[in-house]
């Protein structure tokens, strides 16, 4: 792997941790030192137990201490789940054997094997969800509790499968650990980069004709469905999307954008900014591998190339986290990337489904309303 | 969780030194940081500076650099990364390079030292931060202080005085600088240098010339000590807590100055009257310590400003909740008043 300057993208055991702790059922147990436990503990805000190692572990075997720390774990009726770090990844302790007393799911995913997307499906592949054929409803898929808006996510998708008439199946990464047991046979997705690939997927919810035509596909597998409702919605709020853009539009030109996220999100945002406001998509930068996109596309890790990115293309509207907003020069900001630092977030925002493409056009627009009202008083 | 003790006096929760060193380094202005190690712990912690300058209102953070060790450096050595990234960084316009490792550098063995001994053509310092393999958080800091304390000769001394090891990550840094800056402006003292916050490289140089070092915390004395032998500089050993403490304080920083602060002192009783004066409302009531993790320092300042406020302090469960956590000096527990009046008052 290349050197990068301020690596914005967590590692692979933070992306385990994020999977796995969204299960009721599951404790989850970080075998490393104090470091490696701080962070996911504090990006996740949820219980988490550490073996908190020390030197004389590394020298002399883990296998006292990580006993000592799942012994007490032990009991709740939970299942307990232990996440490697870095150096316990590498000290050829045979892990499953210490522990061959539990029932304990050993998920193997260090830091340096990969980025958080990498652990997150590494930890729920062990974990096998299984599908149960006479399972009822639809499974929602992509939530992992690193992203902002997984909690707006999940009460989007539930109102919008509500309006259809369908029952929710299993939410992955976020429901109680036994469902994994009983997935329905259909998924529909939030956030593609957190695919879980359990069920036939139809499709995500990442703006307006892609809830349409994964809808449509609900309607097809489900008789006692009713998506009419959903697809009234679809057509009002898309009305009114097109008539507030279209008054942006009188005044001002549309922005040219550049774009710094996941993937998945990403790529709804190109789309929807171009579609709505015929923004120009100068540059997509992809927090994790870049799949087809039609726009200019490329792998961005750090943030020095973020900021080259920016004095290149010459954005007046910036897409991403608290890390691009932090080397803007007075241009306008969207956040829809972890991190969203310097705002306080307590309302369940989605970005997903109905709602989360009217709150994403919301705040673009008036990120370039306040940056043109900036302009001015300058 | 369990935290059980262990043989050596290492704490399990002490934190990571890789974590204390980058609450240092990144403050010296026109400087870059190296670390050696996988993506994730630079992410990691550079989204906590991140995080931390947003809090202190602070926008930009400075620039780290990861080696980005994946998994076949691991398995065959990560030297070769590291020399390419401090060669890269030497091409930029920086006055030094530091480097820090990681746990899982140690642990593979990398010589850390012997590649940074190289010639670069700029100085590069390299960092003992294993991780946790090199010990606790406040290591780190200590290790990385002295690292950059070595950089400075001894100079003719002034009048002024140094402020040893903020704490960078902490919410209130300013503040506590801004109160310690009162209390010894009032004593007729200046600053020579914030030791390391926001400096910029040449004024590493002028780190001797101060009459006094003022540690932020006593787990700075390592490099309160380092310094003293190293520049003839004596030292105080923490910031003050509580009323009387503030006062004591001045009272032996005018003494290691050599200086009479006795008007200075005598002025700095006054507020604090004034302030238990404007705090008379809370006299009577019944108030119990929050819970949450505190040290037995400000459980002691929390209880000398409930004594002189006549606030019954009670059993859990007798009273309202009021934060033990007062920050520097009379300003720190003046705010602390005032979330005690919130608390006692809702």
């Amino acid at each position: 792997m290349p050197e990068c300057e301020s690596p914005l993208w967590p590692c692979a055991m933070t992306g385990a941790a994020a999977c796995l702790a969204g299960f009721d059922g599951i404790t989850v147990v970080i075998h490393g030192s104090s470091g490696c436990y701080y962070y996911p503990a504090t990006l996740l805000h949820v219980p988490l137990h550490g073996t908190f190692i020390v030197e004389n572990e590394v020298i002399f075997g883990s296998e006292a201490r990580l006993l000592e720390v799942v012994g007490e774990v032990a009991g709740t009726g939970n299942r307990i789940a232990v996440i490697t770090t870095c150096v316990p990844a590498i000290l050829g302790e045979d892990i499953r054997s210490m522990l061959e007393g539990y029932d304990v799911l050993l998920v193997d995913s260090p830091g340096f094997s990969g980025n958080i997307e990498a652990g997150y499906a590494k930890a729920l592949s062990l974990l096998a969800p299984t599908v149960d054929p006479s399972a009822d409803g639809v499974n929602i898929d992509g939530v992992c509790m690193f992203d902002p808006f997984y909690r707006g996510n999940i009460q989007e998708l539930r109102r919008l499968l509500g309006m259809a008439s369908i029952p929710v199946g299993t939410t992955f990464c976020c429901d109680r650990l036994e469902k994994t047991r009983s997935a329905s046979p259909y998924t529909i997705g939030t956030n593609n980069d957190f695919q879980s690939g359990i069920g036939e997927y139809l499709g995500d919810t990442l703006g307006i004709e892609a809830i349409r035509s994964s809808f449509q596909k609900i309607g097809d597998r489900f008789g006692q469905s009713d998506i009419a409702p959903v697809e009234k919605e679809l057509m009002q709020q898309e009305e009114e999307i097109v008539r507030v853009c279209d008054k942006y539009l009188r005044r001002f030109d549309p922005p040219g954008v550049v774009i710094f996220a996941g993937a998945s999100y990403a790529e709804f945002a190109g789309q929807t900014l171009a579609r709505y406001l015929d923004a120009d998509i100068r540059y997509i930068g992809s927090r994790n591998e870049p799949g087809v996109s039609q726009y200019r596309t490329g792998f961005v890790a750090g943030l020095g190339e973020a900021r080259t990115l920016l004095e290149k293309y010459e954005p007046d509207l910036v897409i991403g986290s608290s890390f691009e907003q932090s080397v803007l020069k007075k241009r306008a900001f969207t956040g829809i990337t972890p991190p969203l630092r310097g705002n306080i977030r307590l309302a369940p925002v989605p970005l997903a489904g109905i709602n989360g493409t009217l709150s994403f056009i919301e705040h673009a627009l008036n990120a370039c309303m306040d940056s043109k009202q900036q302009e001015a008083i300058r | 969780m369990t935290l059980s003790p262990l043989p050596t006096n290492l704490s399990r929760a002490g934190g990571c030194t890789l974590t204390g060193a980058l609450s240092v380094t990144p403050q010296v202005r026109n400087t870059v940081t190296i670390i050696h190690g996988p993506r994730g712990c630079s992410h990691h912690n550079f989204s906590l500076l991140h995080a931390t300058a947003f809090d202190n209102d602070q926008v930009a953070v400075p620039a780290l650099i990861s080696t980005g060790l994946g998994e076949t450096e691991i398995i065959y050595g990560g030297e070769d990364a590291l020399a390419r990234a401090i060669s890269s960084a030497a091409d930029r316009d920086f006055c030094a390079i530091f480097v820090l490792s990681t746990c899982i550098v140690d642990t593979i063995g990398d010589d850390v030292v012997e590649v940074c001994n190289r010639e670069y053509g700029m100085p590069v310092i390299p960092i003992p931060s294993s991780g946790f393999l090199g010990g606790t958080f406040q290591n780190g800091v200590n290790n990385a202080l002295i690292a950059i304390a070595a950089m400075a000769e001894p100079c003719t001394k002034n009048a002024g005085v140094n402020i040893i090891g903020e704490m960078n990550l902490e919410y209130e840094v300013e503040e506590n600088y801004r109160e310690i800056s009162r209390l010894l402006a009032s004593l007729g003292l200046p600053i020579n240098c914030r030791f390391v916050h926001d400096l910029p490289f040449e004024g590493i140089g002028s780190l001797g010339a101060a009459q006094l070092n003022i540690l932020r915390h006593p787990a700075l004395c390592p490099v309160g000590t380092y310094l003293e032998q190293r520049f003839g500089t004596p030292f105080v050993c923490s910031f003050p807590l509580g009323f009387e403490k503030t006062l004591s304080f001045m009272e032996s920083v005018a003494g290691a100055c050599g200086i009479d602060g006795n008007l200075a002192v005598e002025r700095e009783r006054s507020l604090q009257e004034k302030i238990i004066d404007d705090f008379g409302d809370l006299s009577g009531s019944t108030a119990t310590f929050d819970p949450s993790p505190v040290d037995p320092e400000s459980i002691r300042v929390a209880e000398e400003a409930a004594d002189v406020l006549h606030i019954n302090i009670g059993q859990q469960g007798t009273g309202n909740l009021v934060p033990a956590n007062p920050a520097t000096g009379t300003a720190g527990i003046r705010r602390m008043l005032h979330r005690w009046r919130r608390s006692l008052h809702a």
